[in-house]
């Protein structure tokens, strides 16, 4: 089996690759240990592998560019927003960094794959880092037990899929999307032994995008880690896995169809519904935010029963942007409230509009954008978006179900925003003069919160330009 | 000059809610009213006749999913427009008092010019962006400067609620979207899920029985701004959606007989609810449901007289409603509940401005003829009477002695909330004041506004008379 090499696909990973090894050797060598040593390299390296895809972006094309511009943006903003935890000596900046950018390059390898074997590597290098990184904070127990059970179920997961891959390699005598998809096109393939496999080989998938029933280790992992590496897995994490499965499913099972539609229609609608239900139950921020990324999962799974046309693919891509870009601020600010407050609970958040607003404000629009709800416009229009394609199929079922869970979800972040704007208990909090590492994290989450403001302001911006 | 009179409200209301320490309440509250009546300004002079579209503003938006900035007045929306830019000019004079807290202005400047963009928008999706808008700041008036208890319960239960029936709407949008497009002026859908959903959606927001159960809580512990903007404008919120998208959709001729039915039978359980009420705010609140269902009931006839007859309907419930509203506040205010039984009787002796105001109030909204009440009422009758394009006779006639039960029960509650509060034998209590000027001047311009749509309903019914005009969009 001889699978050739695209360097002009593969090279942005290998940028972010070296970028990883870059911070790693830097902090091995040099002596005075500082983020900054290990940050730069890889803020460098995700830029360089960002102009590099932009480059060859007709050969990569217009879907998987925008999920490599998603992913590298999204590291970069957990890159330089991660600087907030420059002066915890628990957390070493040379291995955060090495582990953050290999699982980046696994996340941008995996939505640049187009074949299994090159899925199955780059899942990996996206998980293992992963788990390492969600158990990297030195001496805190929780971190490690949060990281065992990701690891657990991760290894289920993948070994499901590779046993997936290796029907359908039966059955088709292929690894190569392409092929694969030439194979099931004819009439001889056993069916039965295909829909397994197509469904195997999906939960790898769904497990990653935090899918019910795969979704119990999200709650557990992001309120276990640290906040930024909770935002980095419910951002970039979910990018790539959402994106690998929408190439997967269109490029290699389109004569499939019966199977998956059915599959991530059902998935969908119950990952939406079990996500809001237990984010209504959560008193602390990280867990609402944990288990809401579980309902948006289901509302960037439902347009994918419509994956075949193009504007199945192209409106989960536009909703995961905003989602990403909404959930990094909303980590973001949270992580700095954590810094600065040392909790993240929601009654914690009291009055921050009134007493910070430069970080209160900001969640409050991530939060309204994640609900879909005016001023924020484009959390609203990308719901629009992916409502369309659910109705187009002609899944009005699903469209209604979208619907109620849209109000679900306004219950609870309605609450983080009141609770955000209400008076302050007792003396307004003074924020003490920030060590500059804050002020670089509140930087970006200033950024992205502008970002988000422009999006709303033009939502054409997006809606034009991606994919 | 519909984005003037857009901005000028919004841009007004944000900046008292960011200085709102650098502000005193009733100089807020005279800012908030100048923008508003700026904003009815040129809202009235805006007009260019009802063949037209006046005022009209079309540029590009979202162009893949074809949505554009297209804003308009037609005569469907004019009359809802005024409406609502009055009542938002009000309600800041109402303000203009001590202990006005300056970020209530804002919110009430904001809620109106978003319901305001609701009326004026000719695009499918803005409409919606603009009906969200106005929700999250409404549950701020509600939760933030209600009374009594369980404000929070209320308001969260009115935002949900509502966001519930928007969604549908939403949903339904998505689905007339992808038939026919977003421009309200060219699109026309065949699906019949379509119908449903708008149909439901709208139904929880205007409300139809059985889904009110939002509203007497929302209207009787919000302050008195609020429940005048919840009665007078985010009730027609509704009703004006259903009037939008009743000629888009094809099947909903399917829908009307449900819809008639379910707006006769509200009609006449809102008769019985009120019969049993005390608090003041909570009977104006359940009256509401009974004047919504006169709405319903001309909707869906869809025909030429029912249009006429809702519009107009909604309107004169907006006035005749805010007056109540405002009165049931003045009462509130002064004895520190709104119920029947602590007011005592004889106010005709003790307060006798405040008196006559309300029964005014009271026989307009149980459609006293010469006042406005009763041109809407007796038009959804005709309708009704005449079937229209999409009801069957037997349907619709039912539909119309239930409506009468329904007129005869709305005059029974009333005249006994008369009996109760304005006649009687006096038994003077300390808060007895009559009117001051600020309750005067917003009152008298309610009075003075229902008056002269009874005695002189052309202005609204000419924009429809002899009945020709399809949604007042001319095509």
């Amino acid at each position: 089996m001889n699978i050739p090499i695209d360097w002009s696909l593969v090279a942005p990973a290998v940028i972010v690759m070296v970028g990883a090894l870059v911070a790693l050797l830097v902090d091995a060598f040099y002596p005075r240990r500082t983020w900054l040593g290990s940050g730069l390299p890889s803020t460098g390296a995700l830029v360089v592998a960002g102009v590099l895809a932009h480059v060859h972006r007709d050969d990569i094309g217009r879907l998987s560019f925008a999920l490599v511009a998603i992913i590298l943006v999204g590291s970069l903003f957990v890159v330089v927003a991660s600087n907030i935890m420059n002066f915890e000596t628990a957390m070493p900046p040379g291995e955060f960094h090495f582990l953050l950018m290999s699982a980046a390059a696994g996340a941008v390898l995996m939505v640049v794959a187009r074949d299994l074997v090159t899925l199955v590597i780059s899942l990996e290098l996206l998980s293992l880092p992963s788990i390492a990184l969600v158990g990297l904070r030195q001496g805190d127990k929780v971190a490690i037990r949060s990281a065992w059970t990701f690891f657990l179920a991760s290894v289920v997961s993948t070994a499901i899929t590779l046993m997936g891959i290796s029907l359908l390699y039966g059955v088709t005598g292929s690894l190569d999307y392409v092929e694969i998809r030439e194979a099931l096109a004819s009439p001889e393939v056993p069916q039965s032994v295909v829909a397994v496999a197509v469904v195997l080989t999906l939960v790898g998938l769904l497990f990653k995008l935090g899918a019910v029933p795969f979704h119990v280790w999200i709650p557990d992992t992001y309120v276990g880690t640290s906040v930024m590496v909770a935002g980095f897995l419910s951002a970039v994490s979910k990018a790539a896995a959402l994106g690998a499965l929408l190439i997967l499913v269109n490029v290699a099972f389109p004569y499939a169809y019966g199977t998956w539609q059915p599959l991530l229609a059902v998935v969908a609608a119950v990952t939406m519904t079990i996500g809001n239900i237990g984010a209504l139950r959560q008193s602390d921020a990280i867990g609402l935010l944990a288990w809401s990324s579980i309902a948006q999962a289901g509302f960037l799974i439902a347009p994918s029963v419509a994956l075949l046309t193009t504007e199945g693919l192209t409106a989960p891509v536009q909703y995961l942007a905003v989602y990403a870009l909404a959930n990094l601020v909303a980590f973001a600010a949270l992580s700095v409230v954590l810094r600065l407050r040392g909790s993240t609970r929601i009654d914690e958040l009291k009055g921050m509009v009134r007493t910070d607003p430069w970080m209160g404000i900001p969640l409050v629009f991530a939060a309204l954008t994640l609900a879909g709800f005016p001023p924020a416009v484009i959390g609203l229009v990308t719901k629009y978006v992916v409502i369309r394609p659910v109705v187009d199929s002609d899944h009005v079922w699903l469209a209604v179900v979208m619907g109620v869970n849209v109000m679900l979800g306004l219950a609870y972040y309605l609450r983080l925003v009141v609770t955000l704007c209400d008076q302050p208990d007792g003396e307004p909090y003074v924020s003490p003069s920030p060590p500059v590492s804050v002020r670089i994290a509140k930087t970006t989450v200033l950024l992205g919160t502008a970002g988000l403001i422009a999006l709303s302001a033009w939502p054409d911006l997006l809606l034009r330009h991606l994919p | 000059m519909i984005v003037t009179a857009l901005a000028v409200p919004f841009v007004i209301g944000l900046l008292l809610m960011v200085g709102r320490a650098r502000v005193s309440g009733p100089v807020a509250a005279a800012i908030g009213a100048a923008a508003m009546t700026v904003s009815l300004l040129l809202y009235a002079l805006v007009w260019e006749g009802r063949d037209v579209v006046s005022g009209e503003v079309d540029t590009s938006w979202i162009e893949p999913l074809g949505a554009r900035l297209h804003l308009g007045v037609t005569a469907v929306s004019w009359p809802f427009l005024l409406m609502t830019a009055f009542i938002g000019v009000l309600c800041c004079l109402w303000l203009v008092a001590r202990d006005t807290a300056p970020a209530l202005v804002g919110l009430v400047l904001v809620i109106s010019a978003s319901s305001l963009g609701v009326f004026s928008s000719l695009d499918l999706l803005l409409f919606f962006v603009f009906f969200e808008l106005a929700l999250i700041p409404m549950w701020f008036v509600i939760a933030w400067f209600g009374t009594g208890d369980g404000t929070r319960r209320a308001a969260t239960r009115f935002l949900l609620f509502t966001v519930a029936g928007s969604a549908l709407v939403l949903v339904g949008i998505v689905v007339i979207g992808l038939d026919g497009g977003l421009q309200v002026d060219e699109t026309v859908t065949g699906s019949l899920a379509a119908a449903v959903l708008v149909c439901l959606g709208f139904a929880v927001k205007t409300p139809i029985v059985p889904l009110h159960t939002w509203l007497p809580d929302a209207h009787s512990t919000a302050p008195t701004v609020g429940s005048v903007l919840l009665a007078a404008v985010f009730l027609k919120l509704g009703t004006y959606g259903l009037i939008l998208f009743a000629p888009l959709m094809d099947r909903f001729a399917d829908v009307a007989p449900y819809l008639a039915i379910a707006g006769v039978v509200g009609i006449v359980w809102s008769g019985f609810a009120c019969y049993g009420q005390d608090d003041l705010k909570r009977l104006v609140a359940y009256s509401s449901i009974g004047h919504m269902g006169f709405v319903v009931l001309a909707i869906s006839t869809r025909s030429d007289v029912g249009l006429a007859a809702a519009v107009f309907g909604s309107v004169a419930h907006g006035l005749i409603t805010g007056l109540l509203f405002f009165t049931a506040g003045s009462l509130k205010d002064r004895f520190g509940t709104a119920s029947m039984a602590a007011i005592g009787r004889g106010l005709y002796g003790r307060t006798p401005w405040l008196a006559v105001t309300f029964v005014l109030a009271a026989v307009a909204s149980l459609g006293l003829p010469g006042l406005a009440g009763f041109w809407g009422e007796l038009l959804s009758l005709r309708a009704a009477y005449e079937i229209g394009d999409v009801l069957t006779k037997p349907v619709a006639w039912t539909a119309l002695a239930l409506a009468l039960v329904g007129v005869a029960l709305t005059t029974a509650y009333f005249v006994r909330a008369i009996r109760l509060v304005a006649q009687g034998e006096p038994v003077e209590q300390d808060a007895d004041r009559d009117l001051d000027r600020r309750e005067a001047v917003v009152l008298g311009a309610l009075v003075v506004a229902v008056l002269v749509l009874g005695l002189w309903p052309a202005p609204i019914l000419d924009l429809f008379e002899p009945f020709t005009v399809v949604a007042g969009v001319a095509r």
